[in-house]
């Protein structure tokens, strides 16, 4: 029975770890490229979430193009972000960037809440009942959902690793000057990367939308985790926070099948702090110098 | 009328003691601590568990401001020889883990109940509002000492290497000074002043609750610290200021306003708080009064 | 969705009621025109958000409705709201506001017991009445001036209701799931304890954060002891994913949940296959009660959803409020006020519905017992109203009432 109950937690964890690792994978980018850890990712997410839910009552709109719409919306308002402030700080320090990430956090949420009010949405899908194997469950939707978060990761490691885009971000990554120095246009890379971001926090915030409930404190809650997922990872390194997102959740579920479910969060920053002796660098990062 | 009035002074002073101990942390050493809620946390929770098993208030403030200096030096151990953001990452993660320790174990804090009726410092002695005039004056006098301390800790030889650890760290160690353990030191003593900042407000309040204890705390003394300008006293006194006036301020938007619903009043205050924060670290990177060429890089 | 934007409209036509009310009423109350100050310290934002709007909204349904009759002993009710932000220390300042620049007489629309808490040193000191939906046990011992009044049945009471519908239906294996806060947990916990006062045990109880994306690990933890039923003490965001997640499971199990949560917006949202022959149960039998007719119909129109138990329950603080204020004259103070509230609502009073109604027989000097929309009001020494339950099952997606006990 034992057995059934890990594999269950795991099952759980994947599905978990795959949907956060979307938005994972946009603070590493972030923190890789830019420089600052992107407190402003989580109510980006909600951001997509709710262009959905307003997608779907207000313009009756069908769940794929919502998706695509919430994509898109929440891409500009990186963009937008990106535009009107992060540009303005890349060559200050990264605590400045941080410090208005939350700022960001902060307005962007309001503003969702001026409109759209503290109470519950959801985002309809059909029901299904689970694919049972001798008490391992397996939930379609949950596979859909696992799909689309491996698309798009896949999809991000042969924009990195296959075109000369891709190769220009990794160059600003590893050395903005050299690689302005070099004629790289720095400016479009981080165009680029704001709208990836983008893009991925809203997919990711649909994605948890449509697992769990629409609710203003969705992404923010969720950012605390993002973090040590990518820290534990390695920062900067994509493959790095997926796994590090794997890690955590899978570990997590485990964990709560004997601790006490409280103890989650706590347990993840043990886990974290463990790390961070052992290995600093994360599990797949690049020794970094200290700034 | 006064007594609203001496509430929001009181509520300035606590919020400058933290000020003041972040301040030390960011402003003259360079280190971020996003966890200063789980700081003010222990103060409060370790000032307010001693005074309820008959420990002195004026014994159990002291405490609880060392206790949450204490715990930061474990956390100063492990990350202050990485990277500052790992500092900022750590200690949220800190912050979060003290808040669900608070929750979890009741024994020692009655979990999510919270503890109702702690001791207030100072009964009232003549009247409804003197017990918060002489809070207000006690607090007047602590804030003056730890700004004089502060201020012979800065010129100190110890603070000059803390401002050299902030302006360059390879340098420092260069010349042979431990960094991390100054970094730890610096982190501690602060970490101690926001923890003194939530013993006085617990005992204030009177009551305390895991759910005061969330990480928007942290942000608001960032956003005073931020306002202020993180490197001179005037700035940290006018940035609280700025703030609590905004925070409190604010309640009387619904007075002039008169047609907008309580939910999009609440949802306008979060936005201006928001825009201020990125305003000012955009338009006015050293603080309204911090100097230009400090703390800006 | 739509609601964030009618209140121009609304705001309106309760501007123009509040007008022609006054300038009838005008001549008949000339005697005393000062208007009672009323603040209403709502969680607006943080964890209550999902509830605290719509107290407010109930908070200005009853005070319309008790201008529109021509105040309280001719008083008009003025509100002035705060968003306590479901924080002790937020809530402090707010009613300090209240209390010392506002001058309120009283404060209605408390959710959190931590609120209660904190501001009842305030409160007190200045002699003021407050109201709240809290369940801590903490708020009677400390209300030594009888200025606190509870409008929810403890948690005690919540817990011992659950538990013996529980075994009344003839389950045998309950199993517990609590959201972790003060009122959740005492309310499954004093669930496990009812159940296991008669040697009985319940399968697991296990306590779950809030703001989870799934629930899945917790609550397949809990079907893995197979429980025949599974008493969720949940508020409605938590109990959305938790019974998604239990109805792809497969697993068949009931559940029993508080009204506040299983209501008719989670049958809306997860729609009659899921929740068909879920269990909720309610303060009070409410569609057979015409103060919560009324007042529910008034909230809809006014919000175009349903009404939450915490909604009613602030509906009927301004009503009780409103009718002591009626029995103790214009001129009394707030303590004098809070000496008449348990006499508003208790027998042998002639039972009425509504404010007017109750004006009407008060004037004629007769005894009233206010019977409100969240509970039939029957405060105990402590200053608490202990309530009927309706015990409801979902049928399709349509709530019935099964039966209705009372506890003693």
């Amino acid at each position: 029975m034992i057995w059934v109950d890990l594999a269950n937690a795991t099952i759980n964890g994947i599905v978990i770890g795959l949907l956060l690792a979307l938005p994972a994978l946009a603070v590493t980018l972030v923190f890789g490229i830019a420089r600052f850890p992107n407190a402003a990712t989580g109510d980006f997410m909600t951001f997509g979430a709710y262009t959905v839910v307003a997608a779907k009552s207000l313009l009756a709109l069908p769940l794929a193009i919502g998706v695509a719409m919430a994509c898109a919306l929440t891409a500009l308002l990186s963009l937008f972000f990106y535009w009107w402030v992060f540009r303005a700080l890349v060559r200050r320090s990264p605590v400045a960037s941080l410090i208005v990430s939350i700022g960001i956090a902060l307005v962007v949420r309001s503003t969702i809440t001026f409109f759209a009010g503290q109470s519950q949405y959801t985002i309809e899908v059909p029901l299904v009942r689970a694919w049972n194997f001798d008490g391992v469950r397996i939930v379609p939707t949950d596979l859909y959902i696992a799909g689309v978060a491996v698309t798009a990761l896949v999809l991000t490691f042969c924009l990195l690793h296959l075109t000369p885009l891709g190769r220009r971000m990794r160059a600003v990554a590893d050395n903005m000057e050299l690689a302005r120095a070099s004629g790289i246009n720095v400016g479009r890379v981080m165009i680029t990367l704001f709208a990836i971001v983008g893009f991925y926090c809203g997919l990711g915030g649909v994605l948890i939308g449509i697992k769990a409930v629409v609710l203003p404190e969705l992404g923010w809650e969720l950012l605390l985790l993002l973090f040590a997922a990518v820290i534990l990872g390695g920062i900067g390194s994509p493959l790095g926070a997926i796994i590090g997102m794997l890690v955590f959740s899978v570990s997590q579920e485990i964990a709560s099948l004997w601790v006490g479910a409280s103890y989650k969060i706590v347990f993840a920053f043990f886990l974290l702090l463990g790390v961070l002796l052992l290995r600093p660098q994360g599990i797949l990062g690049k020794v970094r110098a200290v700034r | 009328m006064e007594l609203y009035v001496s509430a929001i002074a009181i509520w300035v002073l606590i919020y400058t003691l933290m000020a003041t101990g972040l301040a030390l942390q960011y402003g003259f050493t360079g280190l971020i601590n996003f966890g200063v809620v789980g700081f003010v946390a222990i103060g409060a929770y370790g000032s307010g568990i001693l005074s309820q098993h008959g420990v002195p208030v004026w014994l159990s403030i002291p405490a609880g401001a060392a206790l949450a200096g204490l715990a930061a030096y474990p956390l100063g151990r492990v990350t202050l020889r990485l990277g500052g953001d790992y500092l900022a990452i750590v200690t949220l993660g800190f912050s979060e883990t003290v808040r669900i320790f608070i929750i979890k174990e009741e024994w020692l804090t009655r979990g999510t109940h919270g503890m109702p009726g702690l001791p207030r410092i100072f009964e009232d002695w003549a009247g409804r509002s003197s017990g918060d005039l002489t809070l207000l004056v006690l607090l007047v006098a602590v804030n003056v000492v730890i700004f004089l301390l502060m201020r012979g800790l800065i010129r100190s030889p110890f603070g000059r290497i803390l401002a050299a650890v902030r302006d360059n760290e390879v340098a420092a160690k260069a010349l042979g000074k431990d960094t991390a353990s100054f970094k730890t030191r610096a982190l501690m003593i602060g970490s101690a002043l926001c923890g003194l900042g939530g013993a006085f407000q617990a005992h204030y309040i009177t009551f305390i609750g895991p759910e005061q204890y969330v990480p928007l705390m942290t942000f608001y003394v960032w956003i005073a610290i931020m306002i202020g300008g993180a490197v001179s006293i005037r700035g940290i006194v006018v940035g609280t200021v700025i703030l609590i006036g905004f925070l409190e301020g604010s309640r009387f938007l619904r007075d002039v306003f008169g047609g907008i619903s309580e939910v999009q009043l609440a949802s306008v205050r979060f936005w201006l708080i928001g825009m201020a924060l990125i305003c000012t670290v955009l338009y006015r990177p050293q603080g309204l009064f911090g100097e230009r060429t400090k703390g800006t890089n | 969705m739509v609601e964030s934007f009618g209140f121009n409209r609304r705001q309106f036509g309760g501007l123009v009621a509040g007008l022609t009310a006054s300038l009838g009423a005008g001549s008949a109350w000339a005697q005393n025109t000062r208007p009672f100050k009323l603040g209403a310290l709502n969680s607006i934002t943080g964890a209550g958000g999902v509830y605290g709007p719509g107290m407010l909204e109930a908070i200005k349904l009853a005070v319309k409705e008790v201008n529109d009759a021509g105040g309280a002993a001719g008083r008009k009710f003025e509100i002035f709201a705060e968003d306590d932000q479901t924080r002790a220390d937020a809530a402090v300042l707010a009613a300090k506001k209240l209390v010392e620049i506002t001058k309120v007489e009283a404060i209605v629309g408390i959710w959190p017991s931590a609120v209660q808490l904190a501001v009842m040193p305030i409160t007190n000191a200045a002699g003021i009445i407050t109201m709240n939906t809290s369940g801590a046990p903490e708020i009677d011992e400390n209300d030594k001036l009888d200025l606190v009044w509870q409008f929810y049945g403890s948690n005690v009471i919540f817990g011992r209701a659950f538990a013996e519908t529980v075994r009344k239906l003839g389950y045998k294996r309950p199993g517990v799931m609590a959201f972790n806060n003060a009122t959740m947990l005492a309310q499954a916990r004093y669930f496990q304890k009812t159940w296991e006062e008669k040697g009985d045990k319940v399968v697991d109880f296990i306590p779950y954060e809030p703001n989870q994306t799934s629930y899945r690990t917790e609550l397949d933890r809990l079907l893995s002891k197979k429980p025949d039923i599974i008493s969720a003490s949940s508020y409605l965001p938590d109990l959305t994913i938790i019974l998604k997640e239990w109805y792809q499971s497969g697993i068949p199990c009931k559940f029993i949940a508080p009204g506040w949560s299983a209501n008719e917006t989670l049958a809306r949202t997860l729609g009659a296959d899921v929740v068909d022959g879920i269990l909720s149960v309610s303060n009070v039998p409410a569609t057979q009660n015409p103060a919560f007719k009324h007042f529910s119909s008034a909230f809809k129109a006014a919000t175009g959803r349903e009404p939450e138990t915490f909604a009613a329950a602030s509906y009927d603080m301004v009503i009780c409020l409103a009718l002591a204020l009626q029995a103790a004259g214009a001129e009394a103070t707030p303590a004098q006020i809070a000496s008449k509230i348990r006499t508003v609502a208790e027998q042998p009073g002639k039972k009425v519905s509504s404010f007017a109604e109750g004006r009407e027989l008060l004037l004629k000097g007769e005894k009233i017992d206010f019977d409100g929309a969240s509970a039939p009001l029957t405060f105990t020494p402590e200053g608490r109203s202990t309530p009927d339950f309706g015990i409801y099952e979902f049928q399709k997606d349509k709530l019935v009432l099964k039966e209705v006990i009372r506890l003693t």
